[in-house]
């Protein structure tokens, strides 16, 4: 079996290989699903782990975007975005919405405590060096309080912008404004090129 | 409008993180259909929040490959979206308007029976039911699985009110084990969710397919299989295409 690969270079040139392996996926091709898996994997699963705490519920929801990425590769457009961008907002929305659902918002206030402000350095152990989140994170550290802590509170977090206002006790329109600023100023470090 | 337009524009960030909820994220969709400069900064920072998500990646379970492996295999995929204009896709929904009414004598049968039969008793429920199969027998009944159950000798009919409004109302089978699930006056959902149909077994919630839109307050009929003695029908609300287990109430639950 093969291993997942976690240390796959650069950016762009992962992006274009899996352009190119989701164009094969959308005509059936398993094999091709077999590498999009091994390269999505670890992303959609820590991602959503990170969001949900919970490691089996973390892992139902993995399976279901990445069965996700299969049903819908020919939807799949790489005129709107990349292909890991693309799978990634598949697997963050899963992650909010499963949150949102009233069901596992009570379970995950039972299970954990609120730590809504710790940073993605929790999960560094399980994650292997890799240029571009390290720049991620050097870029996050870039920011100012207020934007990085929207930014994380939000993504990492999966809270609405107004209970991110709450939890950071300031007003809606400042955390509009700081996690649009704060995203604009990753952006333009990491030098994203869309 | 409760928004000015350089408030809405200030909510790409949050859109791109997915923090807009409710109505205000509807008003948000609809303002970018019509403003290609916040859509072009959605993108920049969905790919930037991307970069963001690689800074987390985790190995999963091992078995988690085999499993979705597995799953893949007998999944079918979306066909891809064909036109991209609006004019061509005004073209496909008069195209599509013209394919539908093959089933169209069913629809409005069921449609009738899921009105008619909420609050009224079983004897005119097995009316509505003849009535619906002779209408179905003159009709080309180019789906074989619909026609099998609405033609099986055991079929009858069963509806109920769902706790969003509108009434869901099935046709079941217990010999074909498959059900024909119809209903009308459902709410309309935003584009990222979908009504999900569960049979609920004991100790089972099976994923038994996905409403698709309404048409005039009807939505197409659906064939559900796998019924064994003693299942229920659920209704949920999902993330756009499915999930594999519910992860919200059942708006209705009807014993079959």
């Amino acid at each position: 079996m093969r291993q997942p690969r976690l240390s796959p270079g650069p950016e762009e040139g992962r992006d274009q290989d899996l352009e190119g392996l989701l164009v094969r996926v959308a005509r059936g091709d398993h094999a091709a699903f077999e590498t999009v898996y091994d390269a999505l994997s670890a992303p959609v699963f820590g991602l959503i782990k990170k969001v949900l705490r919970d490691p089996s519920q973390s892992e139902e929801v993995a399976q279901e975007v990445l069965l996700e990425v299969w049903r819908t590769a020919s939807r799949f457009d790489a005129a709107k975005g990349g292909a890991m961008s693309w799978a990634m907002t598949i697997a963050h929305r899963r992650a909010v919405d499963r949150v949102r659902s009233e069901t596992s918002a009570a379970q995950r206030e039972q299970k954990v405590a609120p730590d809504p402000v710790s940073g993605p350095d929790d999960v560094a152990d399980a994650v292997e060096a890799n240029l571009e989140s390290q720049r991620a994170r050097r870029c996050l550290d870039g920011l100012t309080e207020v934007q990085r802590e929207s930014v994380k509170l939000a993504y990492y977090g999966g809270y609405s912008y107004p209970q991110v206002a709450k939890l950071l006790g300031v007003a809606l329109g400042t955390v509009k404004t700081r996690i649009r600023d704060g995203l604009i100023r990753m952006r333009d470090c990491m030098e994203v090129s869309w | 409008m409760r928004f000015q337009r350089h408030d809405l524009h200030t909510l790409t960030g949050s859109y791109a993180l997915d923090a807009l909820e409710g109505e205000e994220l509807g008003e948000f969709e609809r303002h970018l259909d019509r403003c290609p400069s916040c859509l072009s900064e959605v993108r920049g920072l969905r790919e930037t929040a991307a970069r963001l998500a690689m800074a987390t990646a985790e190995r999963p379970p091992a078995a988690m490959r085999e499993q979705v492996l597995a799953l893949a295999e007998r999944t079918r995929q979306l066909p891809p979206l064909t036109g991209e204009t609006p004019a061509r896709r005004a073209v496909s929904r008069r195209a599509r308007r013209v394919w539908i009414p093959r089933f169209s004598v069913a629809v409005a049968a069921l449609s009738v029976a899921a009105a008619v039969v909420f609050g009224v008793n079983q004897n005119s429920a097995q009316d509505q039911l003849n009535s619906i199969r002779s209408q179905l027998t003159s009709a080309e009944a180019h789906n074989h699985a619909l026609a099998a159950v609405l033609a099986a000798s055991d079929a009858h009919l069963v509806s109920s009110g769902t706790s969003h409004g509108g009434a869901v109302t099935a046709i079941v089978s217990p010999h074909e084990g498959k059900l024909v699930v119809v209903t009308s006056g459902l709410p309309a959902l935003p584009a990222s969710k979908v009504y999900e149909l569960w049979l609920l077994g004991p100790s089972v919630a099976r994923p038994s397919g996905l409403l698709g839109g309404a048409q005039n307050g009807h939505t197409d009929p659906v064939v559900a299989a796998g019924l064994a003695a003693g299942y229920k029908l659920g209704v949920t609300v999902e993330p756009a295409g499915g999930t594999l287990r519910p992860t919200t109430a059942p708006i209705v639950d009807m014993s079959l």
